[in-house]
């Protein structure tokens, strides 16, 4: 009796070893923590101009804007790098007015737009780490932009192109879609400015945007 | 590696740039409308008493001109008669010396522009070291717009050294629809109501 007690003891005892043991090839960091690896984001924001530019340009919401961005996730760094290139564009539509320019006075219904294709490089500080489903990053951006501004008297147009510096800073969060996995959601706040000063837009531009993204990972 | 960030990169440019719209598109054919007046400021119009007006209008096509009077035209003079008799100027005839003369213009301007096609369309493969054998492609396209042109001479004081009247106050008026009988009064009337230091009553 006190043979078979010993021998189920050490079978158990043995068992949990194994159990302890066996899975370790299973442990194994996943490689989005081994390996510095890439990811992709699209994303789609809505965006609200500030101050000045909102003041004395346009003041209104807008929803026609979209980016893309490749960055490298560095290996044992909360830090990741890359580029990102947008597209935003702004419109309001004033009803007629009169304006004064020079001696010329003009009648006309204005359609102010404001299109900038941003290509900045940034960098995010992440605060959790790889495998995390939720991973919140802090993000600082700097670069050029592109932009057109174009003014419409009625059906008559004054542009300018122009290519300004611009920088962002901003916060958001990745989700995973599943532990490990490739595919997540990428939710991010950034105020974007830029230097660009023509006509109406005195003081360089300013707005906020929230934005909502896909992401790709790979390695 | 730096193909598939090549094509990303080259996906999004196409993308992000090809997807802007008209953005004046949805404006009515009134709201197309641009009036745009100047004046002489150094003259004071309360010297003036009475104008005439052309009896027809100077079309004028890439500087070749011509008179014309459409149904247009008609309604285009007849409404200018109005508003500058409500602004208290008297309508008289040529011959009997008006202080200013109104003259109206249908001016279209027809431009040939040129255009090259932009090499840099090509430098996605310029990572391998080549650029292109192509020559520079031309395209030409034709613009034209045209506008009416109103404008009012100091005949009362001509400058006699260089023979010519004095320009005192112009409007121009663009747009799409600024032929059509329907809009011509709204289109003179917006021009002087901009215009009120012309009041001389």
């Amino acid at each position: 009796m006190k043979n078979i007690l010993a021998a189920a003891f050490l079978t158990i005892a043995f068992s949990a070893a194994r159990a302890q043991e066996a899975p370790r090839l299973y442990t194994l960091p996943s490689p989005f923590e081994r390996y510095t690896h890439y990811l992709a984001t699209v994303r789609y924001s809505g965006a609200m101009p500030l101050g000045s530019f909102s003041d004395s340009y346009i003041d209104k919401f807008s929803a026609r804007n979209y980016s893309v961005s490749l960055e490298w996730v560095l290996r044992n760094s909360p830090l990741s790098i890359g580029g990102e290139i947008g597209s935003n564009y702004f419109q309001k539509r004033l009803p007629r007015a009169i304006y004064q320019n020079g001696d010329e006075t003009i009648s006309a219904v204005q359609t102010r737009t404001l299109t900038q294709y941003p290509i900045q490089v940034f960098a995010n500080y992440h605060f959790l780490n790889k495998t995390s489903a939720v991973q919140p990053y802090v993000q600082l951006s700097g670069g050029a932009a592109i932009a057109d501004y174009t003014l419409y008297y009625g059906s008559l147009a004054e542009q300018k192109q122009k290519i300004a510096p611009a920088y962002g800073i901003g916060m958001g969060s990745k989700f995973l879609f599943k532990k490990d996995g490739s595919v997540g959601a990428d939710v991010r706040v950034k105020y974007e400015g830029t230097a660009f000063k023509y006509g109406y837009i005195e003081k360089g531009t300013s707005t906020i945007n929230a934005s909502v993204g896909l992401f790709y990972r790979w390695w | 590696m730096l193909k598939i960030t090549s094509l990303i990169i080259l996906t999004a440019v196409l993308g992000l740039t090809s997807c802007s719209k008209d953005p004046i598109n949805d404006l009515s054919t009134e709201e197309t409308l641009v009036y745009q007046t100047n004046r002489d400021k150094t003259v004071d119009y309360k010297q003036y008493k009475t104008f005439s007006i052309v009896d027809s209008v100077l079309v004028v096509e890439n500087n070749q001109s011509q008179t014309a009077l459409t149904e247009v035209d008609r309604a285009l003079l007849n409404r200018i008669i109005i508003n500058m008799q409500s602004l208290g100027y008297t309508y008289v005839a040529p011959s009997a010396k008006p202080d200013v003369g109104i003259n109206a213009a249908w001016v279209t301007n027809t431009q040939l522009n040129v255009t090259t096609q932009p090499s840099y369309y090509g430098g996605f493969w310029g990572g391998y070291g080549y650029g292109y054998g192509y020559p520079n492609y031309y395209q030409y396209y034709e613009t034209s717009e045209s506008y009416w042109l109103i404008s009012m001479v100091d005949f009362k004081n001509a400058n006699t050294t260089d023979k010519t009247f004095n320009v005192v106050w112009d409007a121009q008026i663009r747009g799409s629809g600024i032929g059509s009988t329907q809009l011509v009064d709204q289109m003179v009337n917006s021009v002087f109501s901009q215009s009120d230091y012309l009041k001389i009553k």
